[in-house]
């Protein structure tokens, strides 16, 4: 088995060991769980140190004899792959870890590290038969996640969660299958291989064929007017399954447009920029003001998602190096940060059983390390400079202000992101200030909130420090993005 | 190895089961293993029978023997659950065989008596097979005979037309004129009765959802594999059938027209029956795709995939209702709870019904979009998909009912343990059907594409 391949089938089999030990009682499938997350992260790790070696160059790839339908095995992993894979097997290990002590049958473990998998598959996966399976794979695990050990209105959200993705990616199919069938017209030869599909002639369907790729993708991502799936399965999950949605399963779409969308149709790429900018442009704007809006601490960092997604899609449609390797950089951020915000409103309702911006207050006195990690990545998530959000806003914005594109270089689209940060300070601060600062209003549960214990602490510094790591010296970092992300855009 | 063995072990399997009748009390286990051997039987002989023809009745192609194989293999989960009886027993294999001698007939008139073959003992068995009260299943038989009759009628009028124009029961090379053209549409019609494509469907929920489950798991695909096959044949018969332009659109309103009414359904039997209209939908859509590319094997083998994949499903999913007993949406609340191993068996059926990866459902769907946008049939091919979209929607409902709603009133009867069994088998079939690419890498370049 080669090591990309062994990178997929690992957590798989780590949720198949989690239900044979849910025979021998709930902590034998936890232990379970936390032996095969720590397996999977170290062996992200040990994927990324061959990378490292050869800065950048070596890629290892993985072929095959093709199979039926014009389908081969093909897996390969470059940097922006490899950075994603080693964010899945971060959060994994994070919500492993965090849901510790909730007791839970093995099903749980076991659907996060088939989730993992799946997840891993679409980040390897360069045949776009076998993307595809991984890509539906992944809404199975997260759609029981949801439906089962979720709130109160979870039922619906699970089932909201996977018909729109499901609605959005089986146009997505119809135009890969468009895009293979005019291959096949032009050289005679089926094949779902990635790399050969480039060139394809499309002819009058070449638009549509983009139009059902930007559908998927942009479901996924989620674009205004197709967001309204988020803020349900966001709210509604669990707290580690909020992290991996929002952490992982969000930036699918922005990696299936920088993946296959923007390379197979370089035209379209610069002609449909400015439309597609315009939606991003209103994601950072409409997210925040909606998040503004929110009375729901979930729920307001549910749409502070929708909103710093769209800074990633401005920075990854404008074309320009800086832009597009910003926002790759801040697809990981938002991951860091956003999951870290999900899993503290995580604890908070463990402890209190609300999440209400009201229901609380004063937190800050009975709760101080709480206080600290909720401070710290909320300054992070409104791009404080010297944490990870400024490196990757600031690369995105001053992409798009750089931009090659016609038409995407006016300063629209840069004040509109400008707007969005502010709006983001002020949807973020007034909520932090309301939950730990201002003064316990009447009914306030706040005195039900004890402290993190050693295990959540230990958790937040490793988001926090990251977070810390990447604002600081973010080098390492580009340099993992950069090669591929340019290689893929430009 | 004769092209006809294979009827030959169905004919003495009928011949036996009514030999059963000789005895005062019937032994159902003679008639349970007949009923089982048969189609068994008839498969092994089938693995050594090459193409072959007898003229004129008899022309066994390819095609004709792959389909035979969908057929007898659809077949097996009735024969597994049949009850024991010797006359049901003998109905069902005079049923199949019906079905294997429509799929090597020569001529049109061996295709009409391959038709009334598999019919006629299919509506006796409709209303004989099964427990409770037959007054329902008795409606749905004559119903259902109606509806075969006026497709028979239907076909022989076309045939008439048919033969008028060219003087042949088979195939032609001249094009049609008008009165041929007319004669294979009447035809057409027929098998689209058979398949049950809009708006020729009115008879199918009910008959679905009144016979027995294990029953309308056969009907739902054996029996409408063999009537996509006989659907073909008319496509064959001219290089010029004007009909065939007519099935994509049809096809994508059946799908439709199933996915939109099993939305609101409560009793699970009639939900299913309208998910397999929609699947006859799509089956209709790939069969115009088949035509317009004019007649390539990929397609056909789209088709067979597609219907091997139904066999499992579709048999499947009934044969749960008959092993859980559960009847309506209320009922199935909290069955995951109740029984852990039967309900994930279901919920990976559903979403192989729902063409979600990886199961055998999703490659099943990808094949026929696939060939359907080779054949450039965007339209019909982008509504096939909103039907699978709303399919999604109310299979994931079941999902939800399953799994997610607490458990209330009294544990419905279960329907024993070959049920049980059939319905493990069926997904576990369905999962490993999900890595087709895999499996058929063999089959490269001779069948695909």
């Amino acid at each position: 088995m080669s090591e990309l391949t062994f990178l997929w089938v690992l957590p798989l089999a780590g949720a198949a060991a989690c239900l044979a030990a849910g025979a021998f009682g709930r902590r034998a499938a936890k232990v379970c769980a936390l032996v095969f997350a720590a397996a999977f992260f170290v062996a992200a790790l040990a994927a990324l140190m061959p990378f490292i070696a050869t800065h950048g160059v070596g890629l290892d790839a993985v072929g095959g004899a093709p199979l039926a339908f014009g389908v081969s095995y093909l897996l390969a992993a470059d940097g922006l792959s490899l950075a994603l894979i080693l964010l899945t097997a971060f959060l994994n290990l994070i919500c492993v870890i965090s849901a510790w002590e909730s007791d839970v049958s093995a099903a749980y473990w076991a659907n996060f590290l088939a989730l993992a998998s799946a997840l891993t598959g679409v980040f390897l996966a360069r045949d776009l038969f076998l993307f595809y399976v991984f890509w539906e794979a992944t809404l199975i695990p997260m759609f029981f996640i949801i439906g089962l050990w979720g709130s109160a209105n979870r039922r619906h959200a699970a089932v909201k969660f996977f018909l729109f993705t499901f609605a959005g990616s089986v146009f997505m199919l119809l135009a890969l299958i468009a895009l293979v069938v005019a291959k096949h017209g032009q050289t005679g030869v089926w094949t779902w291989d990635l790399a050969s599909l480039r060139g394809a002639p499309l002819g009058a369907a070449g638009p549509w064929i983009f139009l059902g790729l930007l559908l998927g993708f942009g479901v996924k991502i989620p674009v205004v007017p197709f967001h309204t799936w988020l803020p349900d399965a966001h709210t509604e999950a669990p707290a580690a399954g909020s992290v991996m949605l929002a952490g992982v399963m969000l930036k699918m779409g922005l990696y299936g447009l920088i993946r296959i969308a923007l390379p197979l149709f370089p035209v379209y790429a610069q002609t449909w920029a400015p439309a597609l900018a315009g939606l991003a442009a209103l994601n950072a704007v409409y997210g925040a003001l909606c998040a503004m809006a929110q009375t729901d601490l979930k729920r307001l960092v549910a749409y502070s998602s929708i909103a710093h997604l769209g800074f990633c899609l401005l920075g990854i449609l404008s074309g320009a190096a800086q832009g597009v390797v910003g926002g790759g950089l801040q697809m990981i951020n938002h991951g860091i940060t956003t999951g870290a915000l999900f899993l503290m409103v995580g604890f908070l309702y463990e402890r209190a059983h609300k999440r209400g911006l009201a229901d609380f207050g004063e937190l800050a006195n009975t709760a101080p390390w709480l206080s600290f990690f909720f401070g710290f990545s909320i300054f992070a998530s409104i791009g404080l400079p010297g944490l990870n959000g400024f490196v990757g806003e600031f690369m995105c914005l001053s992409g798009i202000s750089r931009s090659p594109i016609p038409m995407l270089d006016v300063p629209f689209f840069a004040v509109a992101g400008v707007v969005g940060v502010t709006l983001a300070a002020a949807y973020a601060l007034p909520a932090y200030q309301a939950v730990f600062w201002a003064p316990k209003r009447e009914g306030s549960v706040s005195g039900l909130v004890f402290d993190l214990n050693f295990r959540e602490k230990a958790v937040l510094w490793a988001l926090c420090g990251l977070m810390l790591w990447i604002g600081l010296a973010p080098a390492g970092w580009l340099a993992l993005l950069e090669p591929s992300l340019r290689g893929l855009i430009q | 190895m004769n092209i006809l063995a294979p009827q030959a072990a169905l004919a003495a399997g009928v011949l036996g089961a009514l030999g059963l009748g000789l005895f005062k009390r019937p032994p159902a286990l003679y008639a349970r293993a007949l009923a089982l051997a048969a189609p068994l039987a008839a498969l092994w002989l089938l693995k050594s029978t090459l193409p072959g023809v007898m003229a004129p009745l008899v022309s066994a192609d390819m095609k004709g023997l792959c389909w035979q194989v969908v057929i007898f293999a659809g077949a097996l989960p009735l024969a597994f659950l049949s009850s024991g009886d010797d006359v049901e027993a003998a109905l069902f294999l005079g049923s199949v065989l019906g079905m294997s001698l429509l799929a090597v007939a020569g001529n049109l008139i061996m295709l009409f008596v391959g038709l009334e073959f598999m019919s006629l003992p299919a509506y006796l068995l409709v209303a004989r097979a099964g427990e409770g009260d037959p007054r329902l299943r008795l409606e749905a038989a004559v119903k259902y005979f109606f509806a075969g009759a006026l497709g028979g009628a239907l076909f022989l009028l076309g045939l008439a037309l048919y033969y008028a124009e060219t003087r042949t029961f088979g195939p032609t090379l001249a094009p049609l004129g008008l009165q041929g053209q007319a004669g294979a549409a009447l035809m057409a019609a027929g098998a689209l009765f058979k398949i049950g494509a809009v708006p020729l469907h009115w008879w199918l929920p009910d008959v679905y959802s009144a016979a027995a489950p294990e029953v309308t798991g056969f009907l739902a695909t054996s029996m409408k594999a063999a009537a996509v096959l006989f659907l073909m044949r008319i496509v064959e018969l001219a290089p010029n059938a004007a009909f065939a332009s007519a099935l994509p659109g049809l096809g994508a309103l059946t799908a439709l027209v199933g996915a939109f009414m099993a939305l609101r359904q409560q009793r699970l039997q009639r939900l299913l029956a309208y998910l397999s209209l929609s699947h006859a939908g799509l089956l209709v859509i790939g069969v115009g795709a088949w035509a317009a590319l004019g007649r390539a094997p990929a397609a056909a083998a789209a088709l067979l995939f597609y219907l091997g994949a139904d066999a499992l499903m579709s048999n499947g999913s009934f044969a749960f209702l008959k092993a859980s007993g559960v009847s309506t949406r209320a009922e199935l609340r909290g069955y995951a709870a109740r029984a852990p191993g039967a309900a994930a068996a279901f919920a990976v059926l559903l979403f192989a019904l729902a063409g979600i990866p990886p199961t055998g459902g999703f490659v099943a769907e990808l094949l026929i979009f696939w060939q359907a946008i080779h054949a450039g049939l965007a339209v019909p091919i982008v509504l096939g998909a909103v039907a699978a979209i709303v399919s999604l929607g109310y299979c994931l409902g079941l999902v939800r009912d399953l799994y997610f709603e607490e458990a209330s009133g009294p544990a419905p009867v279960e329907g024993g343990a070959p049920a049980r069994i059939a319905v493990l088998v069926c997904a576990l079939g369905t999962l490993a059907l999900g890595a087709a690419p895999l499996l058929l890498r063999g089959l490269t370049g001779s069948v695909w594409p």
